[in-house]
C-alpha cells in the first residue's frame, strides 16, 4: 500500500471551497482531468453511498463511492469501486479547514492504495500531481472565473450541451 | 464550555516551524508576550506531564502542564493549572500540518475552557487574538523571507 498526500492553501473562504467538494458530482466542472460524470441511479450527490460514474479525459473509466460526508468537519471520503487503471483498495479523503488569519482555506487530500509491484512511483505521480495538484489548480481557476462564489448544484450541476 | 480556534499559514516548512515551537519551555524565545519561563522540578521540557511556569510581560503568572507532544503529528496539547484569567478546564492544542504546495505550514491552535460568567467574549478575544494570533504573527515575522540557516535548521 502506498499513501499519497497533497495540500494547498486556496484563496477563498472555506464555505465556498466546501460547496465544490460536497457535491460529489461537481468535479467535471472544475477538475481538468475529468470528463463526463454522473451519479448512478439519479441519486442526490450528497447521499452517502452514492456512486459517481465518470471518464477521465485520457479515456479511463472510474466508479467511485461516497463513504463519508461531513458538513461539520468539511470532510469527504470515497473509494474506487471499479477502474480501468490498476489501483486496488483506493480510499481517499478530502479535508478542508478554515485559515482564520485571512479567510482562506487549507485543503488536505490524501489516499492509500495498492499498485502493481514496481509501479508505485508512477501511481504516486499520477495521483499526487495529475489528480490532486491538478485539482487544486482547477479549483483555483474555477473560483477565479466565478468570482469566488459558491457552487450551486441545482444550477451549476446542469451540464452544458456537448 | 467555549471553543476558540485560530489558524494561519507560516511561510516555512513544517519541520522548521516545529523546531521552534516544540520546546514547551521556549515561549519567551518565540512569543511576544512571555517574559521568562521555567520547567518545574528541572524536568526535560519534552517529558509528558512536565509543568511550565512562565511570567507574562504584563506580570501575570501561568502554570501549564504538557499533555501530548507528537513529533510525528507536529502536535502539542496542554492544560492550564493556574492563571490570572479565571478559566477552568482549559485544554489547548497547537498543531502544524505541512502544505505541500509551496512547502509551507498550516498552523492551528485551539482551546476549550469554561469561562467565568459574563467573560465569554472578552476571554475568547483575549486568547484567540491576544495569545494565539499574536504568537502566529510573531512566527510569520520570524519566517518572513525563509532561509534554512536563519531558522536554525541544519542539514544532517
Amino acid at each position: 500500500m502506498i499513501r499519497v498526500t497533497r495540500s494547498a492553501i486556496i484563496d477563498a473562504p472555506v464555505d465556498v471551497v466546501w460547496s465544490l467538494i460536497r457535491d460529489f458530482n461537481s468535479h467535471w466542472a472544475w477538475h481538468p482531468a475529468v470528463g463526463e460524470s454522473r451519479i448512478e441511479n439519479g441519486e442526490p450527490a450528497d447521499r452517502v453511498g452514492c456512486v459517481r460514474n465518470f471518464f477521465l479525459k485520457d479515456g479511463n473509466h472510474i466508479r467511485e463511492q461516497l463513504l463519508t460526508l461531513s458538513d461539520r468537519d468539511h470532510l469527504s471520503t470515497y473509494c474506487i469501486l471499479e477502474a480501468t487503471v490498476p489501483m486496488q483498495r483506493y480510499v481517499a479523503t478530502v479535508r478542508l479547514a478554515p485559515v482564520t488569519d485571512g479567510d482562506r482555506t487549507f485543503w488536505h487530500w490524501q489516499s492509500t492504495f495498492a499498485t502493481p509491484p514496481g509501479a508505485e512511483k508512477t501511481f504516486e505521480e499520477m495521483v499526487g500531481v495529475g489528480v490532486y495538484e491538478g485539482g487544486f489548480a482547477g479549483a483555483r481557476a474555477w473560483l477565479a472565473r466565478e468570482g469566488r462564489r459558491q457552487w450551486d448544484p441545482r444550477r451549476d450541476g446542469l451540464k452544458p450541451a456537448a | 464550555m467555549i471553543r476558540v480556534y485560530v489558524s494561519s499559514v507560516i511561510e516555512a516548512p513544517a519541520d522548521a516551524v516545529w523546531a521552534v515551537i516544540r520546546d514547551f519551555n521556549g515561549l519567551p524565545q518565540w512569543t511576544p508576550f512571555v517574559a521568562d519561563s521555567r520547567i518545574e522540578g528541572n524536568r526535560p521540557s519534552d517529558q509528558i506531564g512536565c509543568i511550565r511556569h512562565f511570567r507574562l510581560k504584563d506580570g501575570g503568572q501561568i502554570r501549564e502542564q504538557l499533555l501530548t507532544l507528537s513529533d510525528y503529528d507536529y502536535q502539542c496539547s496542554y492544560a492550564i493549572l493556574d492563571s490570572p484569567m479565571g478559566v477552568s478546564q482549559y485544554v489547548a492544542t497547537l498543531k502544524l500540518t505541512p502544505v505541500t504546495d509551496g512547502d509551507l505550514t498550516f498552523a492551528e491552535w485551539w482551546a476549550e475552557f469554561e469561562p467565568p460568567p459574563g467573560r465569554e467574549q472578552a476571554l475568547a478575544s483575549q486568547i484567540g487574538q491576544g495569545v494565539f494570533q499574536a504568537a502566529f504573527d510573531a512566527l510569520k515575522r520570524r519566517f518572513g523571507g525563509f532561509s534554512p540557516a536563519a531558522a536554525g535548521v541544519t542539514a544532517r
